[in-house]
C-alpha cells in the first residue's frame, strides 16, 4: 500500500527549543492515532504536513508533494484544529459553504457539500443557526464538519473529543471511525487519551519530547501487552511462589494474578505452578492489553531519559511559533 | 441521483421516480483551486463589511455610514438642483456652490470613520477567532488572502466614495435646462471623481487594513484609526498655522502634510484642478504636485506592501 504522508529525518526548531527531533515514519491508508504528552510535537508535525510550518530540516511528503511547497494539494487534505476556529455570528450552512468554495468547490456543489455533511454530523436541524449559540458538541461537529466538506483524501483531527461529555466523546469516535470506513477518507487522529486511540485506529506513532518512540500496527502494540489472569480458591501465596520460580513476572490486584505474556510456555508454567503449588483454580483467561499498560512501562522507562517538553499545541502562523 | 424504471404490464420501460442520496459522499466534481479560493474570500470580504448573511447588528454600522455618505451627496445635488431652478440657469456654478471637487473634502471624515470601523472587520475576526488556521490549510496562500481582503474593502470604499458623487452628477444634469448640454460641457467631472474616488479608496483601504493587522480587537484598530484620522487634523492645522505664521520656509506646510485626512484631499484637488474648501487653509497646499502625489504614494504603497508582507509569511 502507498504511503500518504512520509516524514524523513523531520526536525523543527524554534530558536533554541527543539519541537521534533529527527522524525521518520510513513502513513497508509487507514486512521492513524499520533499519541503523546502535550508538547510531544504532535501540533507541530500536523502543521508542517499542512504547509503552515516550514520544518527547520529533513522532508515531509503527502501526496507524493512537498507539504511546505504545494498549494495544490491543500484541496485534497482537511483539517480540525484543537482550538476554537469558528465564527459566532455566522450559520453553520453558511460557514460550511464558504469553506467548501475555499477549498475550491463551485458555488452550488459547495451549497450541496455543506449541507450533506452537516447530515453526516448529525448538524442537518440546526445549520441555520449562528454558530455562537452552539453547544461544545456541536462546535466539535462543525469543525469535524468543515474538515470534511470538499471530501479530502487526508483528514488532521487534533484532539477532535477535547473538551466533550462521554456521550459526545463516543459520537465523535463513531463518526472518525465512520468516516473512514464507509466514505474511504485516511485520518490522522491526534490524542493525548489512549483510550480514544484504542478505540479509533488502525496504527499509532507515539511521541515524546519531539522523538518517535513508537510505531505500528495498533493490534501489535494491545499484544504485546496482553496478560494471563488467574484466580484461585486457595493456597494463593504458593502459587506465585512456584510462578516466580519459573521466571514468570506476576502482579496482583487482590482479586486474581495477572502474568504479562500469552504464549503458549506460558500456559504450561502456570499448569506446572498449579500443581506444584496445590491451588485450585477457579478461572483462567487471557486478558487483552491495554495501551495505557504498555505506555506506562515505556513513560517510566522515558521518563529517565527526557523531562517532558513545555511546549503545547497550536503554532501561530502570526509569529510561527508555537504557543 | 438514480433514476428508477419498472417494466409496464405490457413490457414498456415507464419512469417511475427518482431516488436521491442524500448524505455525505464522495465528491466528484470539479475543483476549481487557488482562484475559486481567491474568489471565496473576496466574496466573504464583501460581505463582512457590508454585514451581509450576518445579523441585524452587523447591518447597522456600515448601513449607516453609507447612507449618511448618500445623503451628503444627495443633499448637494438637491441644493443645486432646487438653486438651478429657482434662482436660474447655470446659478450653482456661478454661486460657485459645492461640487464634485468638493465632495470628498465634505464627506472625508464621515469616509474615513467608516474605513476606521469596517476595515478591522476585514482580518481582526478571522484572527480572532482563528478562522485564519482554516484558510491557510486550504489551497490558498497567505498572500492571496490578504490579495482577496484588501481588494474587498477597497471594492466597498470604492462604490460607497462614487455612489454620492453619481447621485450628485444626475442631481445636477437632471436639474440644467439642457441634461444633454451640461454632460457635454461638464462630461471631464466623470474621469476626475472616478479617478479621485480611486485614491480616496485605496489610502483609506490600505491604512485601515494596515492598523487592523496589528491586533484581533476590532475595536482597538477602529479607535487607532479614528484617532489617526480625526485627531491629527485639529492638531496638525493649528500647529501648521502658527508654524506658518511665525516662520519662514516649509516647516508649518510639512507639519501639515501629515493630516492624514488631507493626504487623499489634495491629489483630489490636483485632479480636478482646483483647491476644495477643507484644503484651501492647509499650508502643505503649497507643495507642488509631484510632492504631494509622492506624500500619497508613500501612504498607501507602504502600509499595503507591509501589509503584504506581514501576511506573506504566514505560509512557508
Amino acid at each position: 500500500m502507498p504511503a500518504l504522508l512520509i516524514a524523513e529525518n523531520l526536525t523543527k526548531h524554534y530558536d533554541d527549543d527543539i519541537a521534533l527531533d529527527d522524525v521518520s515514519f510513513d502513513i497508509s491508508d487507514g486512521i492513524t492515532g499520533v499519541l503523546g504528552e502535550n508538547g510531544a510535537g504532535k501540533s507541530t508535525a500536523f502543521k508542517i504536513f499542512l504547509g503552515l510550518l516550514q520544518p527547520t530540516s529533513g522532508s515531509a511528503t503527502i501526496l507524493g508533494e512537498n507539504a511546505s511547497e504545494s498549494v495544490a494539494v491543500r484541496s485534497k487534505l482537511g483539517y480540525m484544529p484543537e482550538h476554537d476556529c469558528l465564527p459566532s455570528t455566522v450559520s453553520a450552512a453558511e460557514f460550511l459553504t464558504h469553506v467548501a468554495e475555499v477549498s475550491g468547490l463551485p458555488p452550488t456543489r459547495a451549497r450541496i457539500r455543506a449541507a450533506d455533511t452537516l447530515r453526516h454530523t448529525g448538524l442537518f436541524e440546526e445549520r441555520y443557526r449562528a454558530m455562537g449559540g452552539y453547544s461544545t458538541g456541536m462546535k466539535q461537529r462543525v469543525k469535524l464538519a468543515q474538515a470534511l466538506v470538499h471530501d479530502p483524501a487526508i483528514v488532521f483531527l487534533d484532539e477532535p473529543t477535547a473538551g466533550l461529555d462521554p456521550v459526545g466523546r463516543e459520537e465523535m469516535l463513531a463518526l472518525v471511525r465512520k468516516t473512514h470506513r464507509e466514505f474511504g477518507i485516511s485520518v490522522l487522529f491526534s490524542s493525548h487519551l489512549m483510550v480514544d486511540v484504542e478505540r479509533t485506529c488502525d496504527r499509532i506513532i507515539v511521541l515524546r519530547g519531539g522523538r518517535l518512540v513508537q510505531s505500528g500496527d495498533l493490534e501489535q502494540f494491545t499484544k504485546d501487552a496482553e496478560t494471563v489472569f488467574i484466580e484461585v480458591d486457595d493456597n494463593r501465596d504458593r502459587l506465585v511462589v512456584a510462578l516466580e520460580k519459573r521466571g514468570v513476572l506476576v502482579t496482583s490486584d487482590g482479586h486474581g494474578l495477572y502474568i504479562e505474556g500469552s504464549d503458549e510456555s506460558v500456559y504450561d508454567k502456570v499448569r506446572s505452578a498449579l500443581v506444584e503449588s496445590e491451588a485450585p483454580l477457579r478461572r483462567m483467561a487471557p486478558r487483552r492489553g491495554e495501551l495505557t499498560e504498555l505506555f506506562r512501562r515505556d513513560g517510566e522507562a522515558g521518563q529517565r531519559d527526557r523531562e517532558p517538553d513545555p511546549r503545547d499545541g497550536d503554532a501561530d502562523p502570526g509569529n510561527g511559533k508555537a504557543t | 441521483m438514480t433514476d428508477v424504471t419498472a417494466v409496464g404490464p405490457a413490457g414498456s420501460e415507464e419512469l417511475e421516480g427518482t431516488v436521491f442520496d442524500i448524505g455525505y459522499q464522495s465528491y466528484v466534481g470539479p475543483r476549481e483551486g487557488r482562484s475559486r479560493a481567491r474568489w471565496a474570500v473576496y466574496k466573504d470580504g464583501l460581505r463582512s463589511a457590508l454585514g451581509l448573511g450576518r445579523g441585524p447588528r452587523a447591518k447597522v454600522i456600515p448601513w449607516f455610514f453609507i447612507t449618511i455618505l448618500g445623503v451628503i451627496g444627495l443633499v448637494m445635488a438637491l441644493i443645486a438642483g432646487a438653486v438651478n431652478t429657482y434662482v436660474g440657469p447655470n446659478a450653482a456654478e456661478v454661486l460657485d456652490l459645492p461640487s464634485h471637487s468638493d465632495y470628498y473634502g465634505i464627506a472625508s471624515i464621515v469616509f474615513f470613520v467608516f474605513a476606521a470601523v469596517g476595515g478591522p472587520e476585514m482580518l481582526c475576526p478571522d484572527r480572532r477567532d482563528g478562522v485564519i488556521n482554516l484558510y491557510l490549510v486550504r489551497p490558498l496562500t497567505g498572500s492571496d488572502y490578504i490579495s482577496a481582503r484588501w481588494l474587498a474593502f477597497f471594492t466597498v470604499m470604492l462604490s460607497v466614495a462614487w455612489l454620492p458623487q453619481l447621485l450628485l452628477l444626475a442631481g445636477l444634469t437632471l436639474s440644467d435646462a439642457n441634461p444633454g448640454d451640461y454632460l457635454l460641457e461638464n462630461w471631464l467631472d466623470i474621469p476626475r471623481l472616478l479617478t479621485a474616488g480611486l485614491a480616496m479608496a485605496a489610502y483609506t483601504t490600505s491604512l485601515a487594513l494596515f492598523a487592523a493587522s496589528f491586533t484581533t480587537r476590532r475595536a482597538y484598530a477602529s479607535v487607532f484609526l479614528v484617532g489617526m484620522f480625526v485627531i491629527t487634523t485639529p492638531f496638525t492645522t493649528g500647529l501648521a498655522s502658527q508654524l506658518a505664521e511665525d516662520y519662514e520656509g516649509t516647516a508649518g506646510a510639512w507639519v501639515s502634510m501629515f493630516n492624514l485626512s488631507n493626504i487623499p484631499v489634495h491629489v483630489n484637488d490636483l485632479i480636478f484642478g482646483e483647491v476644495s474648501l477643507i484644503t484651501s487653509v492647509a499650508p502643505a497646499g503649497e507643495f507642488s504636485g509631484w510632492i504631494l502625489i509622492g506624500w500619497y504614494l508613500l501612504w498607501t504603497l507602504v502600509p499595503a506592501g507591509l501589509l503584504w508582507m506581514r501576511y506573506r509569511k504566514l505560509t512557508p
